[in-house]
């Protein structure tokens, strides 16, 4: 296919072969534009909910970009901690906009660079195929719950479990149900506590529970129940590159778009 | 009472074949250091399981690899001196003498304690730990834990050759003391010519896993071919009884009627005693020789000439006295023209008998 | 003094000095056994047992947890087991945290005593048994008073661990205040909170305070055994 330089006589000898001047424009323009060769790694700090789509869009985005993912998942409070501390993220997607707020406020993030990208539904699950219920103020959930466990994320602290305490606040259903509450350490932890069955109730993102083939919903809390459940993306301060701009570009492009929604996220972002 | 030992047991680099019985008394394996004595007391013991054997302790079978017996160790009423003592460390020495006295069976005869400290000497030590005893006060403390445990069988293995010289000339009394006062086998392991002789009531020689012979110790220790462990420790032994101190510092003894004059021995007139003669420390000669200096002469018929590896040999001469072996050059027997049958002078210096070497008997 | 922690946090400190006493009373028993089977014991499997019992040392205390809440959880075949015929459940109660507390913590328990099994001279063992001891008296009566400073020092050990274990507890019994809300719970509960670091500090300070009293009492203890042994 090509021709054999090293036995090519008039290699070497200034011979205007298309080939060569091809690779010569393109080696130029690659020193010229910063960055557009150079694969860069990005780190990526998300709230435990988002999982199984960044999983996908992980693949996606390297594999257009060319630039490494690495992508660490654990409760908003958790990461929105590290970051205040320090650790070496480059974007954040948290499952609430307090803990963005938070790092706003410390000038963590660059003011520009936030956006909100997803919404989500709170819902009600339980472990396997389980009759679906009206969630109101006259659900009787003590009564579906028995002497069981409700598996919900840490309830001061997580997004998930803050908006599950709100939801259940403004139904009036809060105060008795409180003893019965196991409160796990992220949203998926709580989600296991159900898909194993040790728990037979449990409050996550309606994109948890499609994640989980082992849980049913049977029920959605009405969004007038909690505050707007609202994912913000933000890039962070502490670098900036052409590559997260790309990223943070992605995340607001055709391919995470439908990812997200497969997994049952509302996209705000354009 | 009686221990009959019969077993065969792959050692690496020999066999063990031993076949013995060893009745009241001293019973000592004599043999040279890796002959297969300790693996034939740990047979005994149980710690040890021979490919083929059988063993009976007074009628009781402690092993019988033909039909599927094999008593464990702790079911085998035993008493065991090992050469390192073995106290335990976190015992007195009063835990440590009754700790086999608690496992004993209700019916058993029991030694009592006092007895058996007063026979040790262990009366100041008895609220010590081992660790604040020297080597030989360890030694006799584990003696005492062995017969404290009433067993119906004694082992001992070397267990005078971790001490020095002094501490063992300390402790062997005690071990005579234990033959003299226990009805019991004691089966002792031992590569010293000098303890056989003081201490064995019977011998079983042992060399590379075999039974050279086994005897009353006077027979097998007066018996030329039987060296296990060389020619250089040769020596019989001989039966004396104390007649009286002088007051030059020696005492005269009887063997058989013949007078011997040794250094000052400590036991009273009329007390029985073991001498060992050491056979390099014996010249002889054709005629009753005079003017020497040695002051003991013992006249006898040559029983038989074993000539060894090297220029020596071995000439066993049978006296009133007992049997005595001397040790000579090849050269010096054909100069003498000594052989089977004739009479013979045994010359023995009175300061060659070390006191290591005389016994109560 | 008493308004020095919150009432929830003399709760959780109530809970781990129960859940690490527990741990290390059941430990006890069940890692000097293990201790003795590997020294001691010549029988097929021993290497797998060895790695079985080093593995909450070697896995991420998540999945430990994990692998407890599947099997030992209300749900699973050893949980159900325990709840139909000894009515004792773990799942979501401080029982299971003392069980995750009691687990992450074997492998040092074992460890401890193995080592010290293994420092015991067999040749003593040897002549118990020629004076009439059985095995179990033997063991009784002469290993285990000697190896009393390994107990101590794999007690103390133990101890530690169960007032910090946290992956294990909140994967297998999650962060109920009263139940399974141990000192590091509380603590991680109190760090994900805006403005708690204050109180997190607090508790942390007096749970290193009480290791530290465990660890001072069993060097007294390990220093008068020695003693006693070496000939006082």
């Amino acid at each position: 296919m090509f021709s054999e330089p090293y036995q090519n006589p008039e290699f070497g000898v200034s011979h205007s072969h298309p080939l060569h001047i091809a690779t010569a424009c393109a080696l130029g323009l690659a020193v010229l534009i910063p960055g557009a060769a150079h694969a860069e790694t990005i780190t990526v700090f998300a709230a435990a909910s988002l999982t199984t789509a960044l999983a996908e869009i992980e693949t996606g985005f390297e594999a257009a970009s060319g630039h490494d993912l690495v992508i660490a998942l654990a409760g908003s409070s958790a990461l929105a901690r590290q970051i205040q501390q320090g650790a070496p993220a480059d974007v954040f997607l948290s499952a609430s906009p307090d803990w963005m707020d938070v790092l706003q406020a410390d000038g963590l993030i660059e003011p520009d660079a936030r956006f909100d990208l997803l919404g989500n539904r709170l819902v009600l699950v339980a472990h396997g195929d389980a009759a679906p219920v009206e969630i109101g103020p006259d659900l009787d959930l003590m009564a579906r719950l028995g002497d069981g466990r409700l598996a919900m994320a840490l309830v001061e602290s997580v997004p998930a479990g803050v908006y599950g305490k709100a939801a259940l606040q403004s139904l009036g259903l809060w105060e008795a149900v409180a003893p019965q509450v196991a409160q796990a350490d992220n949203v998926r932890a709580a989600l296991a506590f159900v898909a194993t069955g040790e728990a037979p109730l449990g409050i996550v993102y309606a994109t948890d529970a499609t994640a989980d083939a082992r849980v049913t919903i049977v029920g959605t809390f009405p969004e007038n129940s909690h505050p707007p459940i609202v994912y913000p993306v933000a890039d962070l301060a502490n670098r900036d590159t052409a590559a997260e701009a790309e990223f943070l570009a992605y995340l607001r492009g055709p391919q995470a778009r439908a990812a997200f929604e497969r997994q049952g996220f509302a996209v705000l972002a354009h | 009472m009686m221990l009959d030992v019969s077993l065969r047991h792959r050692l690496g680099a020999f066999t063990l074949d031993v076949q013995f019985r060893a009745p009241s008394g001293v019973t000592v394996l004599f043999g040279r250091s890796g002959s297969g004595k300790t693996s034939i007391v740990n047979a005994v013991a149980g710690l040890l399981i021979p490919d083929e054997g059988r063993i009976v302790s007074d009628e009781r079978v402690l092993l019988d690899t033909a039909a599927g017996v094999r008593v464990k160790p702790h079911r085998r009423r035993l008493g065991y001196i090992f050469q390192e003592g073995r106290l335990f460390p976190h015992l007195t020495v009063r835990q440590n003498l009754g700790y086999g006295a608690w496992f004993a069976p209700k019916g058993a005869a029991r030694a009592d304690l006092a007895q058996v400290v007063d026979l040790l000497g262990l009366g100041a030590l008895l609220e010590r730990r081992p660790a604040a005893l020297s080597g030989g006060e360890k030694q006799r403390v584990a003696i005492g834990r062995a017969l404290l445990a009433a067993p119906q069988l004694i082992l001992a293995d070397e267990p005078l050759a971790a001490l020095d010289e002094a501490r063992k000339a300390e402790i062997l009394p005690y071990f005579e003391r234990l033959r003299d006062s226990v009805s019991v086998p004691i089966l002792y392991v031992s590569h010293s010519a000098s303890e056989v002789a003081r201490l064995a009531t019977t011998v079983v020689a042992i060399e590379a896993g075999r039974v050279m012979a086994q005897g009353p110790a006077a027979e097998v220790l007066g018996n030329p071919a039987v060296l296990p462990t060389g020619a250089r420790e040769a020596g019989a032994v001989l039966l004396a009884r104390v007649v009286a101190h002088h007051a030059d510092g020696l005492s005269e003894l009887s063997a058989g009627g013949i007078p011997l004059l040794l250094p000052r021995v400590a036991a009273h007139p009329g007390a029985s005693l073991r001498i060992r003669v050491a056979a390099h420390d014996v010249i002889l000669a054709r005629t009753r020789p005079e003017g020497l200096s040695a002051l003991n002469i013992l006249s006898g018929i040559i029983h038989e000439i074993r000539p060894g590896g090297g220029p020596g040999a071995i000439v066993a001469i049978d006296t009133a006295a007992g049997r005595v072996l001397s040790r000579v050059t090849r050269r010096s027997a054909a100069a003498l023209g000594l052989a089977v049958g004739q009479e013979v002078h045994a010359v023995v210096k009175a300061v060659a008998v070390a006191t290591t070497d005389i016994g109560a008997a | 003094m008493t308004d020095w922690l919150s009432p929830a946090e003399w709760d959780a400190v109530r809970l781990s000095l129960r859940v690490a006493l527990w741990a290390t009373l059941i430990n006890l028993p069940v890692g000097i056994a293990l201790a003795y089977a590997l020294a001691r014991g010549r029988f097929p499997g021993r290497g797998l047992l060895n790695v079985a019992v080093h593995l909450p040392l070697i896995m991420p205390p998540v999945v430990t947890g994990y692998l407890l809440l599947l099997g030992f959880g209300a749900r699973g075949p050893i949980g159900g087991f325990f709840e139909s015929s000894l009515g004792l459940s773990f799942a979501f109660r401080w029982t299971g945290a003392a069980l995750a507390a009691g687990v992450m913590a074997l492998p040092f328990m074992v460890r401890a005593v193995r080592l010290s099994i293994e420092a015991v001279d067999p040749r003593l063992e040897q002549a118990a048994a020629t004076l009439g001891a059985s095995r179990l008296w033997v063991f009784l009566t002469v290993t285990f008073p000697l190896i009393i400073p390994g107990i101590l020092a794999g007690t103390v050990l133990t101890f530690a661990k169960g007032m910090g274990e946290f992956g294990a507890t909140i994967t297998f019994v999650s962060n109920i205040p009263g139940q399974t809300q141990t000192i590091p719970l509380a603590i991680d509960l109190l760090l994900e909170t805006p403005g708690g670091e204050g109180r997190a500090a607090r508790l942390a300070a007096l749970s290193i305070a009480l290791a530290a009293s465990a660890l001072a009492l069993s060097e007294w203890l390990s220093r008068r055994v020695a003693a006693r042994v070496g000939g006082q």
